[in-house]
């Protein structure tokens, strides 16, 4: 193999595109809000930058040299970020930088006037930002996640068509990653069996694969991955259903780039499995059944769009087919036909497209006679048509010749060559007939709309380049050759590829071509007498079956779930109380500690215990709402002062915080509820009692088994020693807070914003509920907010700024202006339309990213994630101030803790009337 | 052994609230049961060091272990969060019922 590996120069040209590509999808939305619909044309000149940032290489590709560079990734896997460009890379490369251009420019005008298509832009950018890292991919764990990217993209595009898109995209998702999962085994074998997963090496692996007994699966693994991508049967019911995608969808995913990722995998692995017979004949054969009933579906169809899919379906048969030839001959008519199949299908999308637009409709019984009145659309459409069915002059025929040239070399088996010509030939005769059928069907018979007129040139242009360049390029196919000779010397190193030329003369396949058109003209004439014989229902509904099978998993699903369901929490709740059970029951047995000496209590431990047990009683027996808050109070402040005697100063300082805004909060949603709670039946009560005394007295035996220890843990040794000199900090706790343990806190405080996050778009109340509160005119209350609001704001901030050093910190401060904000809304200063506007506005939806750029701001200064920073400065009058960069993840705690006391205080008590 | 006793009866108020019918009761049931898990944490680091750990407030070896004070902390931020969350259950519940909506 010619490798000629060069530095990170031709390395960084392509890290370059592939970044543009990036760069493009995040503009798109942008430059959609300033320029409309218009911001097709940027776009198609951003696809056409790339394209020539890329050519920048070509010279070395073209002489046989494989660009590549590698970046770092995953070291301990040994998986690295390479990007990689050779011959078949490049190829590939050609049709999504090159049909993507012309997609954009397309889109300009196909897509409505007016109207936010920002997305749409957004989301194509990025499909052909993944299908070019798909095809760059140096490294086989890069090319799975690109692959996968292109899957996730596509189901956006499908599913973005409405509620008629949900189903086609659900299967087209299910489909496509389900072989996106068999590619993901075919890597990890591969990798076991290679040692690498640089694709580099992997290709130069073929005799360790073949004699691995692992190489039949990693192959049998990698046909369904191309199956399922490229709509082969028995997978290919998802294509036709993706066309409820719009039109520049359905042309550039669903016919030139992202269906043909499969064929790329095909070709790409071909390398290793050239030669191998079941390889040869699975391909063949699933190829050719693809092939044929692709193009009986096509027949049949009448809606244009989904007609061009199940041509798709049969032209990607052929190719797969063609590969599985597997000689130089195929592979390389395997190559260029992929070239031309995209230049004509992307173009016969982009004519139906425009003529759906134009013409109200794409239904081929309804549409009759535009050739009069649109015959520039009717020439273009022609000449693509022509270029389908393979007629002289067009790069079809060439590519189809080429085909022929290839299938009647067929070696796998004794008479293979004849019976893969003749097949060939019959999917070629039904491909012109359907062509035909397309092309007189829209444009022949009587004009039924005179008053149509031809589309606007903008709008023809795409479709008109890409229908000229299959004019052009079939007798000037030569210029293809040196990139179509180098792809097909990637894929066998060891083959000398054919020189493609416009005229071979009076050869076999020209024959075959004269058989094809002599039979499809005489299907498309006797078109009635085929209708009939195809009118019958097929009974291969792929579709259908897929959609029954998908049911019954739900089904099986929701069975296995019923199991659990319980209109009744407790029923629910029972279950796991009856488990913690059953396991103290299996300690109690096992457990030989008991012997050892407990920690001693102070005799006010025993006092809370007591205080704590009675109110817990009057809580379990309570009736009255008001005076379950009241009690659930009670024990929360009893443990602030157990918390205190254990030494926790901040810990209680939290707590009595907390409870005091649980209380408000419990009053605001509570005192709407009955105001008593109904009574209980004895016998459940009395189970319930039960079961709750076993557990407490398990839970205790437990924790007396748990608790003995006597001797600090060597994690708080080690912090007490430390946190001054790492910190600077005297408040050990805090210090473990946001030095020591930052990372920790970092995902509290995550699920703390993802609980406001909750609170925040939960459906509280309908807007009507949501009113104002009314003011609460008290004489004694709204003074007191006025004058305490400034003093409970500074002590918040003398809090936040010493909790370093002593009690308090962001959790603890925030706690406190969380009192204020609860304060106002009580007294009705503070409402829902004034203070949560969850929007970049709100200051609180800031703490999160606060405290990452914190962490992140380490990283930069060459530090571990979230390490602190310090920096102290002598300010005159203070003395020596010192900074830390653990203040500003501190405040980004501070921000996330207040943002859920407004969320929580606000949304809560937020309702009709006020809270008296 | 006071910290022991705490946590069963804790937990037996806990799980007695959490068996009863009606979202009010279990709300509470899970304060304490929350409540019972904070002490235990605690009570893990030891009850014969009793001195908040403050550097240069108190000698080291008296001082009580930071670490799971540090747990405990947050954690009781986050079962403000939980019970919040819970209790807008029963605001949501409210809401639907006053619309005629699904009283799930």
């Amino acid at each position: 193999m010619a490798v000629g590996c060069l530095g990170k120069g031709g390395g960084m040209v392509l890290l370059t595109a592939l970044a543009l590509m990036g760069g493009l999808t995040l503009a798109a939305p942008l430059v959609s809000r300033r320029l409309g619909r218009d911001a097709g044309y940027a776009l198609s000149a951003g696809f056409a930058a790339v394209a020539l940032v890329l050519s920048m290489v070509s010279p070395t590709v073209l002489a046989g040299g494989v660009v590549s560079a590698s970046w770092e990734w995953i070291p301990s896997l040994g998986v690295a970020f390479t990007l990689r460009l050779d011959g078949l890379s490049a190829l590939f490369c050609v049709l999504v930088l090159g049909v993507g251009a012309l997609i954009m420019a397309y889109s300009a005008r196909y897509l409505p006037e007016g109207g936010p298509h920002g997305f749409i832009y957004c989301l194509i950018t990025a499909f052909g930002g993944s299908m070019l890292g798909l095809v760059l991919a140096g490294d086989l764990v890069l090319l799975y996640v690109f692959w996968e990217l292109t899957t996730v993209v596509s189901f956006l595009l499908i599913g973005m068509s409405g509620g008629k898109g949900t189903r086609p995209a659900a299967r087209a998702l299910l489909v496509t990653a389900s072989g996106g999962l068999a590619l993901l085994g075919a890597v990890v074998l591969l990798v076991a069996v290679v040692g690498s997963s640089d694709l580099g090496v992997v290709l130069d692996s073929r005799r360790e694969v073949l004699s691995s007994p692992l190489g039949p699966a990693i192959g049998a693994l990698l046909i369904v991955a191309a199956f399922t991508k490229s709509g082969q049967v028995p997978f290919h019911f998802w294509l036709p259903g993706a066309m409820v995608a719009i039109t520049p969808v359905s042309a550039y995913l669903h016919a030139a780039t992202m269906v043909k990722a499969g064929i790329y995998l095909l070709m790409r692995f071909t390398t290793l499995f050239a030669g191998v017979p079941a390889w040869s004949l699975v391909l063949m054969g699933a190829g050719f059944l693809t092939a044929f009933l692709g193009a009986i579906w096509a027949l049949q169809e009448r809606d244009l769009k989904a007609l061009l899919a199940y041509s798709t379906v049969s032209q990607l048969g052929l190719l797969t087919a063609s590969i599985g030839v597997g000689t130089a001959v195929a592979l390389a008519a395997a190559v260029l036909h992929t070239f031309a199949h995209a230049l004509f299908k992307a173009t016969l999308f982009m004519l139906v497209g425009v003529i759906d637009r134009e013409a109200g409709n794409r239904d081929l019984h309804q549409l009759s006679g535009l050739a009069r009145v649109m015959p520039v659309t009717a020439v273009l459409t022609g000449l693509a048509g022509l270029s389908l069915a393979g007629v002289i002059p067009l790069i079809g025929f060439v590519s189809k010749e080429s085909l022929f040239q290839g299938f009647t070399g067929a070696q796998v088996v004794p008479g293979a060559g004849a019976v893969a010509g003749v097949l060939a030939v019959a999917v070629s005769a039904l491909t012109f007939a359907y062509a035909m059928r397309i092309f007189y069907g829209v444009f022949a018979g009587p004009t039924l709309q005179p008053r149509l007129r031809e589309p606007s040139w903008s709008f023809l242009a795409p479709a008109a380049v890409a229908s000229v360049a299959g004019l052009i390029l079939g007798p000037a196919v030569t210029v293809l050759n040196p990139l179509v000779r180098q792809a097909s010397l990637d894929i066998e190193p060891w083959a000398v590829p054919p020189h493609f030329s416009f005229w071979h003369g009076f050869s076999i396949e020209l024959f075959m071509s004269g058989a094809t058109i002599a039979i499809g003209l005489a299907l498309f004439l006797f078109r009635d007498r085929v209708d009939r014989v195809l009118r019958r229902p097929s009974p291969l509904e792929g579709g259908e079956l897929f959609d029954q099978g998908y049911g019954r998993l739900l089904d099986a699903g929701s069975a296995v779930a019923g199991l659990t369901r319980r209109d009744s929490t407790a029923v629910f709740l029972a279950r796991p109380v009856v488990g913690v059970v059953l396991l103290g029951a299996v300690g109690a047995v096992t457990y030989t500690g008991w012997g050892g000496a407990r920690p001693p209590s102070e005799p006010a431990d025993w006092i809370v215990l007591a205080l704590v047990a009675s109110a817990v009683a009057g809580l379990v027996a309570a009736r009255s709402v008001l005076g379950m808050v009241m009690l659930s109070g009670a024990v929360g402040l009893l443990l602030t002062v157990w918390f205190l005697q254990a030494g926790a100063v901040d810990v209680a300082l939290t707590l009595l915080l907390a409870e005091i805004l649980t209380a408000v909060v419990a009053a605001l949603v509570l005192w709407r509820e009955p105001r008593t709670l109904p009574p209980e039946r004895r016998r459940g009560a009395l189970a319930g009692c039960g079961l709750a005394v076993l557990t407490g007295v398990t839970a205790a035996a437990g924790a007396a088994a748990l608790t003995g220890r006597r001797e600090i843990s060597a994690a708080g040794e080690y912090f007490l020693r430390t946190a001054e000199p790492e910190t600077g900090g005297h408040n050990v706790v805090n210090t473990v807070l946001v030095d020591f343990r930052g990372f920790d806190t970092l995902g509290e405080i995550s699920v703390l914003a993802a609980v406001a996050l909750g609170l925040a778009s939960a459906k509280v109340g309908r807007p009507e509920d949501r009113g104002r509160l009314e003011p609460y005119d008290s004489p004694v209350l709204a003074p007191a907010y006025r004058i305490l609001a400034p003093v409970i704001g500074v002590l918040s901030a003398y809090l936040f700024l010493r909790g370093h050093q002593e009690p308090g910190g962001g959790f603890i401060a925030a706690l406190v202006a969380g009192l204020l904000v609860a304060f106002g809304v009580l007294i009705g200063r503070a409402t829902t339309d004034r203070t949560v506007r969850p929007g970049v506005a709100w200051p609180p939806g800031w703490g999160l990213p606060i405290s990452v750029a914190a962490g992140l701001a380490a990283v930069a200064a060459g530090r571990a994630f979230l390490a602190p920073l310090k920096a102290s400065w002598t300010v005159p009058l203070l003395g020596p101030v010192e900074l830390s960069s653990s203040l500003l993840f501190d405040f980004g705690v501070y921000l996330v803790v207040l943002g859920l006391m407004v969320t929580a205080v606000v949304r809560l008590g937020a309702g009709e009337g006020r809270v008296g | 052994m006071s910290a022991p006793v705490l946590v069963g009866v804790l937990v037996a108020g806990g799980v007695f609230l959490i068996l009863r019918r009606g979202m009010v009761r279990v709300v509470f049931g899970f304060v304490l049961l929350t409540h019972a898990a904070n002490v235990l944490l605690l009570a893990s680091g030891g009850t014969d060091r009793r001195r908040p750990p403050l550097v240069g407030k108190a000698d080291p070896a008296l001082m009580a272990d930071p670490l799971p004070q540090a747990f405990v902390l947050t954690a009781i931020v986050i079962t403000f969060g939980t019970t919040v969350y819970l209790l807008s259950m029963i605001h949501v519940r409210r809401s639907e019922e006053r619309a005629g909506g699904p009283s799930g």
